[in-house]
């Protein structure tokens, strides 16, 4: 081969080598750039005012008086809101009208019994409040207006209203001129329409300002707030404003989307249309958005759920688990590679030693959590003294067996590779194996056995399978000791994902655990290869 | 010699770290529950309601899976199983071997609804068309009336109790077909019928929102009310198992009787299962 062609292969591959290199780091950017990004919404955000009074109300945050203020500012704001929804309502929701009739009825009758009066009154006066209790109810039940207006006109013209003027039944007649309001305004052909809507509507305000004023607190804090952050007020918004429709346009094929916006189609010409163009304008004013640096979000504990609050004890049980881990496999996992190099010729056992560490670290992961359970669990923790719970130490324990592998190899390899002359001057100056082995060969080869280390790190704290039965919860108390279970990052990941439909409500939690994931394992491994680095420059003598 | 005496030292201080970390045990011996993830919300749920009625109380929750809750269940690993089906007489009986009596606790209902893509014109189906269409005999939207669009079928893995109540009141226990699609959750399957036009699936009451449509069974819509009623062909109880009925006024009997107080039966509603009473 000519020189020419030799050094244009050797261009040829160097090109190849450096832009596999740029394709990785291409790959990595494109998948973990959107997770990071994502995951970072749950920590810089837009917070509303919901925010501001749920970090108040749940975790203590915040100037209370400050936000009490704005509290009463806002309720001002979405006052009128709220009067239009009701106001509309009585018109839609006859049932409750009608409930609200009988009720009044019934209570003039109870009183008429009270006040003794003669029989002959008390039978007409109630057969006379009867006869407009139910020209009121038809005139709610009915769905043709004419009919309505009629049946009102006929109460309205009741020959005995003045005698009832200071009665129950006086209501009676005020409910009937609020409906006449109502009913020429409303179409009335299209109540049930208006209705299901109205349903739609009244929960998209419930999760945009959180609960009607004066309504019942909910149990749970999810439902005791509004959006608390921007994109959220962003999609009820549209949920609010615009109603989906599926539209099939030509027979055999699929139907198509359609927005219908709920101002201009379904509420036209109600009462109620000025409510949407009301809030879309005003929606900065009645969030009050402000951009929010949530660092507490790596420190709070969540609601059950993960609605609201942070990972703190997801990022405490992680790190103890993966500590724990390392405690346990990294002495045991030095020790196995200091046998297998030093005193395991090269003979039959140790090959099958090596294999079958080598075959080990191929094992599925789910394995070594059943091992987990059937062995510490189930069969030695209850004979030494030790409840078969789940519990920090049985996680530590399996996952340490996970990764032991991984460092047995690597150590192996660092031993190895320690000069044997370092060997033969120690011992030549009388020390002893096992001297030589801790003062001279375990230091030369801790480089290479960190590398190791740093690996298995990683492995260890975004392992799920192996905790799943025997160390982790979903949710419970933070760990008071290593005997009790954990909440850990990679379980909380998984189950946020599966089972609640909350999940899909907050995905920036979901992300954000899985972000907190990887900054988690990325600052650990920051810390171990500091510490290799300055060990490897001390070695060095500098 | 340094080196090896400052990592003596590191560790030390590692080792301290962590036991300082870790104070003396609890006082209060926590309730351990375990079991399925469809009902895993509910508890959730109710651990969030009852630590404010009990604040003594303290609850971990694990979700695993109903088969898991049972076997823990009958381990004696957990005070209070999850399920979302009823426990198999093999269940029984090895928890009857090990001196364990499960007693069963309905908390909730829940409707097994099978949805589809809302751009789909099917409103309504029968429980055998479904059937035909898990058992691959119906391939294509167009034999049962609706667009030409090829059925993709999308179904839990067989471990879930999701799955096994569909497969004995929808598949009659008979075997799907080598092509349906496996996915291990509520939201996955909600997730690949909300994207995927000819997909069907089938979810709990709770997953029904806009971006998937729920199909009328046998004519008959699932609700609340029908499947409170039990008109609803592929509804089922959820539970929750103790080891014998729990001590009267302990903290166990006050969790598996709270879905009795009207708290308890508002924070299921909220949760979109089904309370029930049925007023």
């Amino acid at each position: 081969m000519s020189l020419k062609t030799r050094g244009i292969f050797n261009k040829l591959f160097t090109f190849c080598c450096s832009s596999s290199v740029v394709l990785l780091a291409a790959v990595l950017i494109i998948i973990l750039a959107p997770m990071m990004y994502t995951g970072c919404t749950a920590v810089i955000f837009r917070g509303t005012h919901e925010f501001r009074a749920m970090q108040l109300e749940l975790f203590d945050r915040g100037d209370p008086q400050q936000i009490q203020q704005e509290e009463e500012r806002l309720q001002e704001l979405r006052q009128p809101i709220y009067d239009m929804l009701s106001h509309f309502e009585r018109g839609i929701a006859t049932e409750q009208l009608v409930d609200q009739a009988k009720d009044i009825y019934r209570d003039y009758g109870d009183k008429l019994r009270y006040d003794n009066v003669p029989r002959d009154v008390y039978l007409s006066k109630r057969r006379q409040a009867r006869e407009i209790r139910n020209l009121l109810s038809d005139a709610y039940e009915t769905t043709d207006k004419t009919e309505a207006l009629e049946y009102l006109d006929e109460v309205d013209s009741h020959e005995l209203k003045p005698d009832f003027a200071d009665t129950k039944i006086a209501q009676l007649f005020e409910m009937a001129d609020e409906y006449r309001e109502i009913v020429n305004t409303v179409d009335l052909d299209r109540r049930d329409e208006y209705l299901t809507a109205l349903d739609e509507v009244k929960e998209a305000l419930r999760r945009l300002f959180g609960p009607r004023p004066g309504a019942e607190r909910a149990h749970l804090a999810m439902n005791r707030y509004g959006s608390t952050r921007w994109d959220q007020v962003q999609k009820n918004l549209d949920v609010l404003l615009y109603a989906q429709k599926w539209v099939q346009e030509e027979p055999g094929q699929p139907a198509v989307k359609k927005s219908v916006s709920r101002a201009e189609e379904q509420f036209a010409g109600t009462t109620l249309e000025p409510l949407f163009a009301m809030v879309e304008n005003d929606i900065e004013k009645l969030t009050q958005p402000k951009p929010t640096f949530y660092w507490q979000y790596f420190i709070d504990d969540s609601t059950p759920g993960y609605f609201f609050g942070g990972v703190g004890p997801e990022i405490l049980g992680t790190i103890l688990i993966t500590l724990g881990a390392m405690l346990f496999a990294t002495p045991l996992g030095i020790i196995s590679a200091w046998y297998l190099v030093e005193y395991g010729k090269d003979g039959h056992v140790v090959r099958i030693i090596r294999s079958c560490v080598n075959t080990l670290a191929g094992v599925p992961s789910i394995v070594f959590g059943l091992f987990g359970l059937a062995f510490f669990l189930m069969f030695l923790f209850p004979r030494i003294g030790l409840s078969s719970e789940p519990s920090i130490l049985a996680g530590s324990l399996t996952l340490g067996l996970l990764v032991l592998p991984v460092i047995i190899r690597a150590s192996e390899e660092a031993i190895r590779s320690v000069p044997q002359t370092y060997k033969e001057a120690s011992l030549a100056l009388g020390a002893g194996e096992f001297r030589t082995f801790l003062t001279v060969t375990l230091p030369a080869a801790l480089p290479g056995i960190l590398t190791g280390i740093i690996l298995s790190l990683s492995r260890a704290a975004g392992e799920t399978a192996p905790v799943l039965f025997i160390a982790a919860i979903a949710s419970g108390p933070k760990p008071g000791s290593i005997f009790d279970p954990t909440r850990l990052l990679s379980y909380g990941s998984y189950v946020i994902a599966t089972g609640d439909r909350i999940a899909m409500r907050v995905p920036h939690k979901q992300y954000g655990m899985v972000m907190t994931l990887i900054l988690l394992v990325l600052l650990l491994n920051i810390v171990a290869i500091v510490v290799r680095s300055k060990m490897a420059r001390k070695l060095r003598g500098y | 010699m340094k080196l090896t005496k400052t990592l003596r030292n590191s560790w030390l201080v590692l080792v301290a770290a962590i036991m300082i970390s870790c104070p003396a045990m609890a006082a209060e011996e926590p309730i351990d529950i375990d079991g399925s993830t469809t009902v895993g919300p509910i508890a959730d749920a109710f651990k969030e309601a009852f630590e404010d009625i009990h604040p003594d109380a303290s609850l971990t929750i694990k979700k695993t899976g109903s088969g898991d809750g049972a076997a823990a269940l009958v381990a004696d690993r957990t005070d209070i199983a999850m399920m979302s089906r009823f426990m198999k007489p093999k269940e029984f009986k090895t928890a009857v071997d090990k001196g364990i009596y499960p007693v069963a606790h309905v908390v909730a209902m829940d409707g097994v609804c099978v949805v589809v893509h809302p751009s789909n014109t099917i409103d309504e189906l029968t429980s055998d068309q479904v059937k035909a269409i898990y058992k691959g005999e119906i391939t294509n939207w167009k034999e049962l009336g609706g667009p030409d669009m090829k059925i993709v079928p999308v179904s839990r893995d067989t471990a879930s109790g999701t799955y096994e109540t569909f497969h004995k009141l929808v598949m009659k226990k008979e075997k799907m077909d080598s092509g349906v699609e496996y996915v291990n959750s509520n939201p996955q399957a909600h997730a690949r019928v909300s994207k995927t036009q000819g997909a069907i699936a089938y979810v709990g009451l709770g997953f029904l929102d806009r971006k998937v449509k729920a199909l009328e069974i046998d004519g008959v819509t699932p609700t609340r009310r029908t499947i409170a009623k039990g008109l609803y062909p592929v509804s089922r109880p959820l539970y929750l198992f103790t080891n014998g009925y729990p001590k009267l006024g302990s903290l166990v009997h006050a969790f598996c009787t709270f879905h009795l107080s009207e708290e308890g039966q508002e924070i299921i509603e909220s949760k979109g299962f089904v309370p029930l009473t049925d007023y």
